[in-house]
C-alpha cells in the first residue's frame, strides 16, 4: 500500500520583472493526499505542468517533499521507515529513467541484483525468468545503446521487475510508443494488478485510462480537482466518456480560478 | 559499503567502456611525455649534430694571413676536442659580401696599446707601436680581434665560441713565449689563481630548469585524466537520462556521490601513476638510450638520490588527483550535458594551468606559505624533488594540505549532490561565450561564467603578450599593451554576446548633484586608503626600493606619455573591465548590489597581484563600484581613476616636488598625528560624500 499524506512540493522559478529576474516560490504539488491499495491501478490525469511528474517522483522517493509524507507498507502491512527500503519496494519507470547505454541488459540486471543484495544463484534465476517472460533472450547481451525502441521499453520493464517490487509507479509509460509496445505495457500493468501489486500511473491517453484504471485522480495546478472511478467521474459531470469528463472538470476549474483571481483583485 | 562497492564497480566499468576516456587516461600520458621529452631532445641533438658536421666559414682580411695561419694550426691541433668544423677563408677586399658569407668575420687590427703599461713591462716595445706592421706578432704589439657574429644563428654562435677558445689558446701561447723570453716564471702572470666550482650539482640546476615544467605537465595530465570521467559520471549521466534511474535504486545520495568520487579518483590516480611511470621511462630512455650531450648531462644525475622520492611524489600526486577530481565534479554536477560541463571545466583547467605554471619561475620555491596553495604546492614539490632540494616537513605539509583541500571540496560536492535543485536542474546558462554568436539574442546580459572566463583570458594574455612586450619594448609599452588588452577583451566579449553596452557598462552622464558627492567621497576614502597603506607597510616591511627600481625606465619617459599610459589608459580600460563588465554582470546576475560591489572590489584588488597593494586596491575597487552603483555612471569613476593615477604619476616623476608640496603621498611611514589626521579627515569626508551622494534631489 502506498499513501500520500498532504504532500507538497515547492519550487523556485525565475520571474522576469523588467530587467531583473526575481525568484518566486510556487507550489508544484499542493497538499495532495491519495492512497493506492494492492491489486489496484490508479491513474493520475492532468494537463502538462499540473505537477503529475513531481507527484510521482515524490511517491517514488526520488524527491523529498517540502511538506507531508509518503507511507509505504510491505506485504505484511508493516510500515517501511528506511529510505532505501522504500525505494526497493517501488518499481519506478518514466521517460527519464534510461539505462546505461554502454552495458548489456544482462550486465545491468546483474548489477541491480548485486545492489539489492541478492545472492548469485537468485540473480541468475531471476534474470532467466524475466528474459523468458518478456522474451528478451535475443538481445540480452547487446549493448543497450544498440537496442530498438521496443526492445528498450522491454529492457526498462525488466529493470523494474528485477527487484520484484510491491508497487509500480509509471510516469507516462505509453507515451510515444506504437500500438504493439503500448499494448505490451498495458498488459504488463494488468498482469501486475492480477498479481496483487499496486500500480500508479500517469497518462495523457484518456481512453486508455478509462478502461484500465480502478480509480483516477485528476490534478490541476498541483491540486487534486477530482477523484473516483472512471464511472464516478463521468456520472459527476454527466458525460459519456472520460475525455468529456476531463474537459468539463478542467473548464470548471478554470472558471473557479478566474473567480478567485477576480475576488482577490476586488 | 557493499552497495558502494557495487556502484563503484559499475561506474568504473561504464567509464572504461568509453573509448574517449581511455585515450585521455592512458594514451595521453603514455605518449605525451615520451613525445615531448624524447622528441625534443632528439630534435635538439639532431640539430646539434648537423651543426657539428657542417663546415663553418670564418672570414678574415688577406693581410692577416700570417696570424690566422697560426690560429688554423691551433685549431687543427685541438680539432678533436672542439668538435666543430671550421674553415678559414681569406678575403682580398674584405667586401661586404665576404663578411655576409662568413659565419663569423674576424676584424683584426694592430692596436697601439697602452704606452705606459707597455713601457713599464716591456720597455723595448715602445718604438714598435708607431707603425702597423704586416702582422709580426712576435714584436709584442697587441693584436685586436673583433669577432662579428650573429647570436640569432646557432652556426654563427657556435663558431664564435670555438674561435674564442682558439684565440684564448693563442693568447696564452704568446704570453708564455714572451715570459720565457724575459726569463720569467708563469707565476709572475698569475700571482693568484682561482677556479669557480658550481655548487649546484647537475641535478639541482637541471631540476630547476625543467623541474618546473615537469610539475606543470603532471598537473595538467592529472586534471585531464580526471576531467573526462568526472564529466561522464555527472553531466553524462544527466545527458543520457540515467540519473533518474540511479535515483530509483535503493541507495542514498551520499553513497552515489561517494562511489562516483571514488571511481573518478581511481581514473585520475591511474593517470597520475601512468604519468610518473611514463615520465620516468622517458628520462631513463634519455639517459641510457641515446648518448648525446643531453644524455651525458643527465647521466650526471644520481638516480639513487631521486628514487626515494618517487613514493612521496606518488602520494602527493594522488592527493592532487583527489583534489582535481572533487574540483571538476563540483563544476560538472551543475551541467546538464557534456558540452555544458566542458564549458564549466575549461576555466578550471585554465586556472590550474596558470597556477602550476608559476612553478616554472626559477626563484619560486616551496616554503611554509606556498605549501598551503593547492596545485601550486605540488608543482613546486615536483620541481624540488627533481632538483633534490626538498625538505621533508614541507613535503609532508604539502601532502596533508592537499588531502585536506580534497576532503573539503568533496564535502561540498556531497552537499551539492544532495540538492534536488541541482540534480533535477536544467543547468546553468552561465556561458554565452561558447554559444554560436548567431544564436545569441541582442541585449543578452553576460553570465558570471562569461565574466570569469574573460578575466582569466585577460590575465593569461597579460602574462604572455604583456610581459613579452614589456621585455621587448620596455616597461611603458608593456603597460600600454596590458591596458589595451584590459579594454579589448571585455569589449570583444560584449560585442560577441550582443550585450546592451550602455546599460551593462553604465555609460550614462552622471547627474550633477552626484558629482560633488562622489568627488568628496573619493577624497575621504582616499585618505583612509593612504592610512591603511601606511599601516600595512609598517606591518609588512617590504623593500619599496625594488619597486622603484622597476619603475626607472618608465619614469624616464616624457611626462605626457606617462600620463597617457599610466593614468588615462587604466582609467578607461580598468574601469570598463572591472566597473563596466565585471560589476555590471555581477549586478545583473546576482541581484544583490552589495555582493557585486564586494566581489568586483576583491577581483580588482587581486588583479594587481601584490600583497601590499591588495587591501588598498580592494578598497579603491569597492569605492569605485559603489560610486558606479549610486550614480549609475562609469564616467564618474573614470575621472576619479584618472585623478588617482595622476597623483601616482606625479609622485613617481617628480618625487622631490611632491614631497615638498604634499609629503603625505611619498612618505613611507607616517607619524601618529598624521595618521590621526588622515583618519579624521577621511572619516568626515567619507560621511559627507556619502550623504551627498545618497541625497534625493527634489525635482
Amino acid at each position: 500500500m502506498i499513501e500520500a499524506i498532504e504532500l507538497c512540493k515547492q519550487f523556485e522559478r525565475g520571474v522576469r520583472e523588467g530587467r531583473r529576474t526575481r525568484k518566486e516560490e510556487f507550489w508544484a504539488v499542493d497538499h495532495v493526499s491519495l492512497k493506492a491499495e494492492p491489486g489496484e491501478i490508479i491513474g493520475i490525469l492532468g494537463p502538462n505542468g499540473a505537477g503529475k511528474t513531481t507527484l510521482l517522483r515524490m511517491l517514488g522517493m526520488l524527491m523529498t517533499p517540502t511538506q507531508g509524507s509518503v507511507r509505504i507498507t510491505d506485504g505484511a502491512g508493516e510500515e517501511l521507515t528506511e529510505l532505501t527500503d522504500k525505494k526497493a519496494a517501488i518499481g519506478y519507470l518514466s521517460g527519464n529513467t534510461k539505462l546505461y547505454p554502454r552495458f548489456s541488459i544482462r550486465e545491468y540486471l546483474q548489477f541491480l541484483g548485486e545492489l539489492y543484495g541478492f545472492d548469485k544463484t537468485h540473480i541468475q534465476s531471476r534474470i532467466e525468468e524475466i528474459f523468458r517472460v518478456l522474451d528478451m533472450e535475443g538481445f540480452a547481451d547487446n549493448r543497450i545503446e544498440k537496442l530498438s525502441t521496443g526492445q528498450m521499453q522491454r529492457a526498462s520493464i525488466s529493470r523494474c521487475l528485477m527487484a520484484d517490487p510491491k508497487i509500480y509507479i509509471l510516469d507516462e509509460p505509453t507515451l510515444g510508443l506504437d500500438i504493439l509496445s503500448a499494448d505490451a505495457i498495458i498488459n504488463f500493468m494488468k498482469k501486475q494488478k492480477e498479481n496483487g501489486k499496486t500500480v500508479l500511473y500517469s497518462t495523457h491517453y484518456l481512453e486508455e485510462a478509462q478502461f484500465l484504471c480502478d480509480r483516477i485522480y485528476m490534478i490541476c495546478s498541483g491540486r487534486i480537482v477530482a477523484c473516483g472511478t472512471p464511472e464516478d467521474l463521468m456520472e459527476q459531470t454527466g458525460c459519456s466518456s472520460l475525455r468529456d469528463a476531463f474537459h468539463a472538470i478542467y473548464e470548471e476549474e478554470k472558471t473557479e480560478d478566474r473567480i478567485q483571481a477576480g475576488g482577490a483583485r476586488g | 559499503m557493499r552497495k558502494v562497492k557495487t556502484l563503484v564497480k559499475k561506474e568504473i566499468r561504464d567509464i572504461l567502456r568509453d573509448k574517449k576516456t581511455l585515450v585521455m587516461m592512458v594514451v595521453v600520458p603514455m605518449l605525451l611525455y615520451p613525445l615531448i621529452i624524447i622528441g625534443m631532445s632528439i630534435g635538439i641533438s639532431m640539430f646539434m649534430q648537423s651543426q657539428e658536421d657542417q663546415e663553418h666559414i670564418v672570414g678574415y682580411a688577406q693581410k692577416y694571413a700570417e696570424v690566422v695561419s697560426r690560429l688554423e694550426e691551433l685549431y687543427k691541433e685541438n680539432q678533436e676536442e672542439l668538435d666543430w668544423q671550421i674553415t678559414f677563408v681569406p678575403s682580398r677586399e674584405s667586401s661586404e659580401e665576404d663578411r655576409e658569407a662568413a659565419d663569423v668575420w674576424m676584424e683584426m687590427k694592430w692596436e697601439p696599446g697602452d704606452v705606459e703599461l707597455e713601457t713599464e713591462r716591456k720597455p723595448g716595445n715602445v718604438e714598435l707601436e708607431t707603425e702597423p706592421k704586416s702582422g709580426n706578432v712576435e714584436t709584442g704589439e697587441p693584436l685586436h680581434v673583433e669577432l662579428l657574429y650573429s647570436s640569432a644563428e646557432e652556426s654563427s654562435l657556435g663558431t664564435k665560441r670555438v674561435l674564442e677558445d682558439i684565440l684564448e689558446k693563442y693568447r696564452e701561447e704568446l704570453l708564455l713565449e714572451n715570459l720565457a723570453k724575459e726569463g720569467l716564471d708563469e707565476t709572475i702572470l698569475y700571482p693568484v689563481t682561482y677556479e669557480a666550482t658550481d655548487g649546484a650539482s647537475l641535478t639541482e640546476s637541471f631540476g630547476m630548469d625543467i623541474g618546473g615544467s615537469i610539475g606543470m605537465m603532471l598537473m595538467v595530465t592529472i586534471l585531464l585524466g580526471a576531467v573526462y570521467p568526472a564529466i561522464d559520471s555527472t553531466a553524462g549521466e544527466k545527458e543520457r537520462g540515467t540519473l533518474e534511474t540511479l535515483l530509483t535504486l535503493p541507495v542514498t545520495n551520499f553513497q552515489m556521490i561517494l562511489s562516483k568520487f571514488i571511481s573518478v579518483s581511481v581514473f585520475a590516480c591511474v593517470t597520475a601513476v601512468l604519468s610518473v611511470l611514463s615520465l620516468g621511462g622517458s628520462v631513463l630512455f634519455l639517459i641510457f638510450g641515446i648518448s648525446d650531450t643531453m644524455g651525458e648531462q643527465l647521466q650526471g644525475i644520481s638516480l639513487g638520490a631521486v628514487l626515494p622520492y618517487i613514493p612521496l611524489l606518488l602520494v602527493a600526486l594522488i592527493a592532487t588527483a583527489l583534489l582535481a577530481t572533487a574540483l571538476c565534479m563540483c563544476f560538472c554536477v551543475f551541467a546538464k550535458s557534456f558540452k555544458e560541463a566542458n564549458n564549466y571545466v575549461t576555466p578550471v583547467l585554465l586556472i590550474v594551468m596558470f597556477a602550476s605554471m608559476t612553478a616554472m619561475i626559477p626563484s619560486f620555491r616551496l616554503d611554509y606559505k606556498t605549501a598551503l596553495i593547492p596545485i601550486v604546492n605540488v608543482s613546486l614539490m615536483v620541481k624540488q624533488i627533481i632538483s633534490q632540494q626538498l625538505q621533508m616537513p614541507l613535503a609532508a605539509l604539502t601532502t596533508v594540505v592537499n588531502f585536506g583541500y580534497s576532503i573539503l571540496i568533496a564535502w561540498i560536492l556531497a552537499k551539492l549532490y544532495d540538492s534536488e535543485a541541482i540534480l533535477f536542474s536544467d543547468g546553468f546558462r552561465s556561458f554565452r561565450l561558447f554559444q554560436k554568436r548567431a544564436d545569441i539574442k541582442a541585449g543578452t546580459v553576460p553570465g558570471i561564467g562569461d565574466a570569469v572566463i574573460s578575466i582569466t583570458v585577460v590575465l593569461l594574455l597579460m602574462l604572455y603578450v604583456g610581459s613579452a612586450a614589456a621585455v621587448r619594448l620596455g616597461g611603458l609599452a608593456g603597460t600600454a599593451i596590458n591596458q589595451i588588452l584590459i579594454l579589448g577583451v571585455p569589449l570583444f566579449a560584449v560585442w560577441y554576446m550582443k550585450s546592451d553596452i550602455r546599460k551593462l557598462f553604465s555609460l550614462k552622464r552622471p547627474k550633477k548633484h552626484t558629482v560633488l558627492g562622489s568627488v568628496i567621497l573619493y577624497f575621504g576614502v582616499y585618505c583612509l586608503i593612504l592610512l591603511t597603506a601606511a599601516v600595512l607597510t609598517n606591518l609588512l616591511p617590504q623593500s619599496t626600493s625594488n619597486l622603484q627600481e622597476a619603475f626607472v625606465p618608465i619614469v624616464e619617459a616624457p611626462f605626457p606619455l606617462m600620463l597617457l599610459v599610466i593614468a588615462a589608459m587604466p582609467a578607461v580600460g580598468e574601469e570598463i573591465l572591472f566597473r563596466g563588465f565585471l560589476f555590471g554582470t555581477l549586478r545583473e546576475r546576482l541581484g544583490r548590489p552589495v555582493l557585486a560591489i564586494v566581489i568586483s572590489g576583491l577581483v580588482f584588488g587581486a588583479f594587481h597581484m601584490s600583497l601590499v597593494k591588495l587591501i588598498p586596491t580592494f578598497l579603491l575597487g569597492v569605492l569605485f563600484a559603489c560610486i558606479v552603483s549610486e550614480t549609475g555612471s562609469i564616467y564618474m569613476t573614470m575621472g576619479l581613476h584618472f585623478l588617482n593615477n595622476t597623483v601616482s604619476v606625479l609622485a613617481m616623476k617628480y618625487p622631490e616636488e611632491t614631497e615638498r608640496i604634499a609629503p603625505i603621498f611619498v612618505e613611507e611611514s607616517l607619524s601618529l598625528s598624521e595618521m590621526a589626521g588622515l583618519l579624521a579627515v577621511g572619516a568626515v569626508l567619507t560621511v559627507v560624500g556619502w550623504r551627498l551622494l545618497k541625497r534625493k534631489v527634489r525635482v
